[in-house]
C-alpha cells in the first residue's frame, strides 16, 4: 500500500463515521423497518443514550431470528435498580403482519428517549419506572412483507403438515403472473359458487340461489398444485401464528394456533420474560386488535358453565344438594361458617377452582371502571385528532391472543390498539334518536343489555341479517337468559355466516376497500383480473386485492397514525399505581405499650392490582413486614401482614399493631410488592 | 508335556469355562422387587439391562431433571425384525409425582420381564419382534430421591423441585416442614388443649377423632412437623417445589387459578419438556401407560367435562382393554377421570391421547395397603347410608383402627412413630407422631413384587392389543392393456384400530397408505371393495404410486381394497401406517 492510500484511509474512516452518525442520528417514521434493521436501530439508541437504553433479547424465533427488546430507564444517582422498579412492557406485532405496530413501538421508544431530560413528566417517570419495548414479537412472519413475492402471513417458520399427508410446507402459493404479490385466481367451473358483483364487477361474491343466481367461478389463492394431490396451496410455508399461541382461550385442533399453548419459542420467550419479571405492572400492545374500543373477550362459553352441580360424593358432607345447580356465590355463602371448611373464608374463586369452574371469560367487574374510563379518554382524544374512523373496524381480542394472556392470566391491565384502518366513506345519516342494532354493537353488549332491547328490536335485526325463520327473538332471549349464549358469541357466529350477498341496491362489503385502492392508492391496492394459462386448471384469471392492504397504511401515513397513539400510551403510563406511606401514628397506651397505626395509600390512578389478577392469583398483595428492635415485643398484630390491594386515586388502608417497647426506641415498617417496589418507614415510639 | 503344563491348560480351560458361564450369568440380570430403587440404583439397573441385552435394549438420557439427574428411557425392541420407528410403539412412564414412587419399580419390572423372557415366551418374543417399548421408569428423579432419602410424608413431595414461591413473599422454598423428632419422616404435631376439637379414640389413644358437639376435647392438631423458618407467623407454608407436573401437559391446559399446580404454561419444567420432546420424536407410539398411586384404578380420560366425550369407537377400545385389566388386577376399577374421580386439566394422558393419538391409561397403583378395601371405599358413595354422617364417621374411625392394627401386627411398628413429647419454639409442649412416609400410598415391601407383576401384565396385555395388521389375501387378475387388478385384504387381529377415532376426527397425524413399489409401478385407480360379488367399489383418490386409507384399518376388522395397477413382473405392496406398523408383500403381476 502506498502513502497516498494510507492518507485516504483515515479520511475514509471519518466519512464512514459521519455516515454512521447521520444514520443513527434520528430514525424517521416514513418507512417500514425490516426485521434485520431493528437490531441496528436499537443499537443506535444505546449509542445515543447509553445512560437510558440497554439492549436485551427476548429470545429467538423458530427461524432463529432474534426477538429484539430494549430497556429504557433513567438512572440518576441513588435510583433503584431498573429491574426492581415497577415496569411497563410495550409489545408489538405478534401477528407478524402488523408492521405499523412495530413502527409505533419504535417511535414510542424514540419519544421516551428523546423526551428524557426535556419533558418533566417523562423524566420523573423514567427515573422511577422501567419500560421494556419489544417491537417485533414474530420476526419470522414479518419477513414475508419484505420478500420479493408478498403474501400475507402470520405464521412463524415452524414446518406444519396442514393437509396431513406426512409432508410439511410442500404446497404453498406461487406468484404465477410474476407481479410480486400473491392474489387470487378465478376459473369458470360448473361447480363454481362465485359471481362478479353487479355494481362492482371486479369484486367477487357468492351467488344467491334464492334470487335465481347461478355461480360461475371457483376462486383459489394464486398458485399451483405443487404436490399433485388435487388441492391448491393447502400446505404453505409455516407455521404457527404467535398471536394465537398464548394460553388463554387457546383453540385446540387448529393447526395455525399450534398443537398446544406456548408451543412456539416466540411465545415462550414472552411468557418467560413476563413471569420472571413480576415487576411488569402494565402491558401496552400494538396489534390488529383494539381492546380499548372493543373490550369484549372472544365469548367462548365457560368450560364448566356458570352454574355448578356439586358431585354426589361430596355434597352431603358439605350439606348441599347434589341435584341442585348453584352459582359459585351461592355455594360460597352457604359454606360460610360451616365446620366442614374448618373456619376458612371461602371465596367464589375457591369454589370455582374446587368444582372445576373454568377460567374467567369476561372482564372482571372490579376492572370495568378502569377500562371504561380509558375508553372514554381514548374516544375523546380520537375525536379531537379526527381519527374516529378507527372506531368502525375495532376488532376484539382473538383466541389465544397475547393481550388476552396478559389480562386473564398474567393479570395486569392490558391495552392494545390497532393504530390504523382503511378510511371509509362517511356512513349515511342515522335516524335521530336511537341507533339500529348491529353485529358490531352486539359484540360489546352484556347479556342484560341484550335482553333489555326487547323482542321487536331483536326480531327486526334478525330479519335484516337474513337469519332463517326459526331464529326468533324469544328463542334467542331464552338462550341468553339460560346462559347458553352470550351476545358476543352471537356476534361471532354472525361473523362466520356467509356474507349476505349484495343483491340489487346493496353494496359489496369490500366496496370501500376498492374505492380506497382506486383513489388513495391510485389503483395499487388491487390487481385487475388478467387471463393466465394455468398448467392444471387451464384458462384462469389472476387478480384481487394485494396482501397487507387492510393493515398497512402507505408509508407517508405512518407517522400520523402512530404519533397520536404513542402520545396516548405515554400518558397512560403516567397513571400507574404508586404506593406511599403518607403517615404513621403512634399512640401511647401507658406502661411502655404503644399502638401504631400505619397508613398505606395508592397515589397513582390505576389500582395496585386488577380484579382478574387477584382471581388468577397472579396479583401480589402488598406485603408489610414489621422489624422490631431486639428489646421490643409484638403484643398484637402479626409480624407480616398483607394488604390485598389499593384502588386508585388515593385509596388508603391502615394496619395496626400494639407494641411493648422503650420510649424513644425505633422500629421499621417495610412494604413491598413486585409491581410497586419497596418502601420503608421508621417509626419512633413516643 | 509336564504336569505343570497340564495344570496350566486345565486352569486355562476352566477359566474359559468360567468366563463363558460368567457371560451367561451377565445375560441374567437379577433384579429384586422387594425394595425401592433410588435414582442411583435405578440407573445401575437400567445400565445392567442394557449391558446384558445389547441386541434388544438401549438406555438413553432424554434430558436432565432440574437438579441435574438424568431422565432415563430404556428402549426395547428386536431391531432385526425392522427399524423401531416402523413398529407400533408402546410408551410407559412412572413416578411423575415424586412421592408416588412404585411406578418406577413397575416400569422397571416391565422392561426386565420383557428382556428376560424374550425367546422364551411367545408373548415377550412377539411383543419385542413386532413392537417397540419406550420406558421411562421415573419422570421425577429429584423428588424420588428426596422422598426416599429425606424426611418426607406419604403425600409429598408430589411436586418437582424447581423452587416455587408458594406464599408470594419473594423468596422460594424458605419454610418447609422439618423432621423435628428425627425419625426420618415428616409426621404430625398435636398439642394437649382442653378446648381442642379432637380426642383420643377410646380403643386406641394413638388415633385422633373429632369430638361430638357438646363433648369436651383433648387435643388440637397442628399439622405437619415444622417450625416458622421465615418468621412470618406461618408454619410450613412454603415447602420445596409446590406444583403438579401432571397438570402441565399441553392438552386442555388451564392456569393455576383454574387448575392448581398447572405451572406458568404447558411444559414449563425440564422434566415435562423432556417427556414431551421424547414422545413427539416417536410418532409411532400408539399406546401409552403412566403410573401413579393410589386407590386401585385403571384411569382413562377425559380429564375434564369440557373435553366432551371420546369418540364411540375409541371408548369401546378403552373399555375392552380396561375390563380385562380389572381381571388382571383384582381390586382395580376402570375409572373415567372427570366422571368418576375429579377434574384434571392438563394431565399427561389427555395430551398423549387427544393431541398425539395414543390410547393411554394411567394406573393408580395399589389399593389401601392396610387391608382389603372397606365397603365404603368400594363404590363412589351415592347411596343413602353414605349420606348418613354417623355411618361415615364410624367407617373413618374403623379405617384408622384398622390401619393401627396393620402397623402393629403386620408392619410390626416399622412405619409408625408413637406420639412423643417435643418442645416446640412457637407452640411450647407438643407431641409428635403418626404414620411414616412408606406406610400409606406405597405397598409394603412384601407386596411390591405383586404390584409390579400384575401391572406389567396389564401393560403387556394392552401393548399386545395395539393394532396388528397383516396382508390377508391378495388376488391378482390380469386385465387388458398391461394392467392388473389387485385385490388386497388387510386384516387387523387386535381390538385397536391403526388410528384412533380422535386422531381421525382432529386430523392429528397422517393416515395409513398402500403403496406399490417396482419399476414403473403405478396405481391408476382404486376403491374400497364394498361388495365383492357385485364388484361394487367406493372410489379412492390415487396419487401416482400410492393411496391414502382415510380411516385406517379398524380393530378386529378387515379392509378390502381393489387397485388397478400398471406395472410388470414382481412388485412390492407396502402397507405404511404411522402407528400401525409397516408391512411389505411381494406380489407377482404375471
Amino acid at each position: 500500500m502506498n502513502r497516498r492510500n494510507l492518507m485516504v484511509l483515515p479520511l475514509f474512516a471519518f466519512f464512514s463515521l459521519l455516515f454512521l452518525v447521520a444514520q443513527t442520528a434520528k430514525p424517521t417514521f416514513n418507512q417500514y423497518h425490516k426485521p434485520d434493521e431493528i437490531a441496528g436501530l436499537l443499537q443506535s439508541y444505546t449509542a445515543r443514550f447509553p445512560q437510558l437504553a440497554k439492549i436485551l433479547s427476548l429470545g429467538k424465533s423458530y427461524g432463529k431470528a432474534d426477538i429484539p427488546m430494549i430497556r429504557i430507564a433513567g438512572q440518576p444517582k441513588g435510583s433503584v435498580d431498573p429491574d426492581a422498579r415497577p415496569a411497563v412492557f410495550v409489545s408489538a406485532n405478534a401477528e407478524g403482519l402488523h408492521h405499523i405496530g412495530t413502527e409505533a413501538a419504535l417511535m414510542l421508544a424514540d419519544k421516551l428517549l428523546t423526551k428524557y431530560g426535556q419533558d418533566k413528566a417523562v423524566t420523573s417517570f423514567l427515573d422511577t419506572r422501567t419500560v421494556f419495548v419489544a417491537p417485533l414479537l414474530n420476526p419470522d412472519a414479518a419477513r414475508a412483507y419484505f420478500a420479493p413475492v408478498k403474501s400475507e402471513r402470520s405464521a412463524n417458520s415452524r414446518p406444519v403438515d396442514n393437509d396431513n399427508d406426512g409432508k410439511a410446507d410442500e404446497d404453498g402459493p406461487d406468484d404465477l403472473n410474476k407481479d410480486g404479490v400473491i392474489t387470487q385466481m378465478r376459473v369458470k367451473d360448473p361447480e363454481g359458487r362465485w359471481i362478479p358483483d353487479s355494481k362492482e364487477p371486479r369484486l367477487m361474491r357468492l351467488a344467491d340461489p334464492k334470487k335465481g343466481e347461478k355461480g360461475i367461478y371457483k376462486v383459489y389463492t394464486e398458485g399451483l398444485d405443487n404436490d399433485g394431490d388435487g388441492e391448491y396451496n393447502e400446505d404453505g410455508e409455516g407455521g404457527v401464528d404467535i398471536n394465537r399461541n398464548f394460553p388463554h382461550d387457546f383453540e385446540y385442533g387448529v393447526k395455525s394456533a399450534g398443537l398446544y399453548p406456548v408451543s412456539e419459542s416466540e411465545t415462550e420467550a414472552v411468557v418467560k420474560f413476563l413471569v420472571s419479571h413480576p415487576s411488569v405492572a402494565l402491558i401496552l400492545n400494538f396489534s390488529t386488535e383494539n381492546t380499548i374500543l372493543n373490550m369484549q373477550q372472544t365469548g367462548q362459553a365457560k368450560p364448566g358453565g356458570d352454574k355448578i352441580k356439586v358431585p354426589a360424593y361430596i355434597a352431603p358432607q358439605l350439606g348441599l344438594d347434589p341435584n341442585t345447580e348453584y352459582t359459585p356465590k351461592e355455594i360460597a355463602d352457604l359454606l360460610k361458617g360451616s365446620p366442614m371448611v374448618g373456619g376458612m373464608d371461602i371465596t367464589e374463586e375457591m369454589v370455582l377452582q374446587f368444582f372445576g369452574g373454568g377460567p374467567a371469560m369476561a372482564l372482571d367487574q372490579n376492572d370495568m371502571p378502569i377500562f371504561e374510563a380509558v375508553q372514554k379518554d381514548y374516544k375523546d382524544a380520537l375525536k379531537a385528532a379526527k381519527l374516529e374512523n378507527l372506531e368502525k373496524k375495532a376488532k376484539s381480542v382473538g383466541k389465544g391472543s397475547f393481550v388476552a394472556y396478559g389480562y386473564y392470566q398474567y393479570g395486569v391491565p392490558v391495552f392494545s390498539v390497532n393504530l390504523w384502518a382503511v378510511p371509509e366513506p362517511k356512513a349515511e345519516e342515522k335516524k335521530p334518536g336511537e341507533e339500529p342494532l348491529s353485529a358490531d354493537k352486539l359484540k360489546s353488549m352484556t347479556s342484560d343489555q341484550f335482553l333489555a332491547l326487547g323482542e321487536d328490536k331483536i326480531n327486526s335485526f334478525l330479519k335484516e341479517m337474513g337469519a332463517p325463520a326459526n331464529f326468533n327473538a324469544s328463542m334467542l332471549m331464552g338462550m341468553v337468559k339460560s346462559g347458553q349464549l352470550t351476545p358476543a358469541k352471537m356476534a361471532e357466529m354472525m361473523a362466520q355466516m356467509p356474507k349476505k350477498p349484495g343483491g340489487e341496491g346493496e353494496e359489496h362489503p369490500d366496496t370501500y376497500l376498492i374505492k380506497y385502492s382506486d383513489t388513495a392508492l391510485k389503483g395499487k391496492g388491487f390487481v385487475n383480473w388478467t387471463p393466465f394459462k394455468h398448467p392444471t386448471l387451464g384458462d384462469v384469471e389472476i387478480g384481487g386485492f394485494v396482501p397487507y392492504l387492510k393493515v398497512t397504511p402507505p408509508p407517508e401515513d405512518i407517522e400520523k397514525a402512530i404519533s397520536f397513539h404513542t402520545d396516548f400510551y405515554i400518558k397512560l403510563m403516567g397513571k400507574m399505581a404508586d404506593l406511599a406511606i403518607p403517615q404513621a401514628k403512634v399512640k401511647s397506651l401507658g406502661e411502655d405499650l404503644y399502638q401504631i397505626t400505619v397508613y398505606f395509600s395508592n397515589q397513582g390512578w390505576l389500582p395496585t392490582s386488577t380484579g382478574q389478577g387477584r382471581r388468577a392469583m397472579t396479583a401480589w398483595p402488598i406485603r408489610v413486614k414489621l422489624s422490631l428492635s431486639p428489646e421490643q415485643t409484638l403484643f398484637s398484630g402479626r409480624p407480616v401482614e398483607n394488604i390485598s390491594f389499593l384502588a386508585g386515586s388515593g385509596d388508603t388502608k391502615t394496619l395496626e399493631w400494639t407494641i411493648r417497647g422503650k420510649k424513644g426506641s425505633k422500629l421499621t415498617v417495610k412494604a413491598w410488592a413486585p409491581k410497586l417496589g419497596a418502601l420503608e418507614k421508621t417509626v419512633v415510639l413516643e | 508335556m509336564g504336569k505343570n503344563k497340564l495344570t496350566l491348560i486345565t486352569i486355562g480351560f476352566a477359566s474359559c469355562l468360567g468366563l463363558f458361564s460368567l457371560g451367561l450369568r451377565a445375560a441374567e440380570v437379577n433384579l429384586s422387587f422387594d425394595h425401592f430403587y433410588d435414582h442411583a440404583e435405578m440407573t445401575r439397573a437400567l445400565q445392567a439391562l442394557e449391558k446384558a441385552y445389547p441386541g434388544l435394549a438401549k438406555v438413553e438420557s432424554i434430558g436432565k431433571s432440574f437438579q441435574g439427574r438424568d431422565l432415563w428411557a430404556i428402549i426395547i425392541t428386536n431391531p432385526k425384525t425392522g427399524p423401531a420407528d416402523r413398529k407400533p410403539g408402546y410408551y410407559i412412564d412412572g413416578n411423575i409425582h415424586g412421592n408416588e414412587i412404585q411406578g418406577g419399580e413397575v416400569a422397571l419390572y416391565a422392561a426386565w420381564y420383557l428382556l428376560k423372557n424374550y425367546g422364551k415366551t411367545q408373548l415377550a418374543t412377539r411383543l419385542l419382534d413386532e413392537h417397540v417399548f419406550y420406558i421411562i421408569p421415573t419422570m421425577n428423579p429429584d423428588s424420588r430421591d428426596y422422598y426416599i432419602h429425606k424426611p418426607a410424608d406419604p403425600n409429598s413431595p408430589r411436586s418437582g423441585l424447581v423452587p416455587y414461591d408458594n406464599d408470594r413473599d419473594g423468596t422460594a422454598d424458605e419454610d418447609g416442614p422439618e423432621d423435628l423428632d428425627g425419625d426420618g419422616s415428616i409426621t404430625q404435631m398435636r398439642k394437649k388443649d382442653p378446648n381442642g376439637m379432637f380426642k383420643a379414640h377410646p380403643k386406641d389413644p394413638r388415633v385422633m377423632v373429632r369430638v361430638s358437639p357438646g363433648e369436651k376435647g383433648e387435643y388440637t392438631l397442628l399439622g405437619d412437623e415444622g417450625i416458622d423458618n421465615d418468621g412470618d407467623g406461618m408454619i410450613n407454608e412454603d415447602p420445596p417445589g409446590g406444583y403438579d407436573m401432571n397438570r402441565n401437559f399441553g392438552y386442555n391446559w388451564q392456569p393455576n387459578y383454574v387448575q392448581a399446580g398447572a405451572g406458568d404454561y404447558p411444559f414449563c419444567w425440564p422434566e415435562t419438556k423432556a417427556v414431551r420432546d421424547f414422545f413427539m420424536a416417536h410418532p409411532n407410539i400408539a399406546g401409552a401407560q403412566t403410573f401413579h398411586n393410589y386407590g386401585g384404578m385403571i384411569l382413562s380420560g377425559p380429564g375434564a367435562v369440557n373435553m366432551g366425550q371420546f369418540p364411540a369407537g375409541d371408548k369401546q377400545v378403552y373399555e375392552y382393554v380396561a375390563k380385562r385389566g380389572e381381571k388382571i388386577l383384582p381390586g382395580y376399577k376402570y375409572t373415567i377421570i372427570y366422571k368418576d374421580m375429579y377434574t384434571v386439566y392438563g394431565g399427561s394422558l389427555d395430551f398423549f391421547y387427544a393431541a398425539l393419538g395414543a390410547f393411554t391409561f394411567s394406573n393408580e397403583l395399589d389399593v389401601d395397603p392396610s387391608g382389603p378395601p372397606l365397603p365404603y371405599m368400594e363404590e363412589r358413595p351415592s347411596g343413602r347410608e353414605v349420606q348418613d354422617e354417623t355411618y361415615r364417621e364410624l367407617a373413618a374411625e374403623a379405617r384408622m383402627l384398622n390401619e393401627m392394627f396393620y402397623h402393629d401386627n403386620v408392619l410390626m411398628g416399622e412405619q409408625y412413630s408413637d406420639w412423643k413429647p417435643y418442645k416446640h419454639p412457637l407452640y411450647g409442649d407438643v407431641e409428635i407422631g403418626g404414620a411414616k412416609k412408606f406406610s400409606r400410598r406405597v405397598p409394603p415391601s412384601f407386596r411390591l413384587a405383586e404390584t409390579c407383576h400384575r401391572n406389567a401384565a396389564f401393560v403387556l396385555y394392552h401393548a399386545d392389543q395395539l393394532s396388528r395388521v397383516e396382508f390377508d389375501q391378495i388376488k391378482v387378475t390380469k386385465l387388458n392393456g398391461g394392467l392388473c387388478q389387485v385385490d388386497v385384504t388387510l386384516a387387523n387381529s387386535r381390538v385397536s384400530p391403526t388410528i384412533t377415532s380422535m386422531a381421525l376426527q382432529k386430523q392429528l397425524h397422517r393416515v395409513d397408505r398402500i403403496q406399490v413399489k417396482g419399476p414403473g409401478a403405478k396405481i391408476l385407480a382404486a376403491g374400497y371393495l364394498m361388495d365383492r360379488f357385485r364388484n361394487l367399489t367406493r372410489k379412492i383418490k390415487t396419487q401416482d404410486d400410492f393411496i391414502w386409507l382415510d380411516n385406517g384399518v379398524p380393530g378386529y376388522g378387515k379392509l378390502e381394497v381393489r387397485l388397478i395397477v400398471k406395472g410388470e413382473g414382481k412388485i412390492n405392496l407396502v402397507f405404511d401406517s404411522l402407528k400401525g406398523g409397516y408391512k411389505v408383500k411381494l406380489v407377482s403381476l404375471e
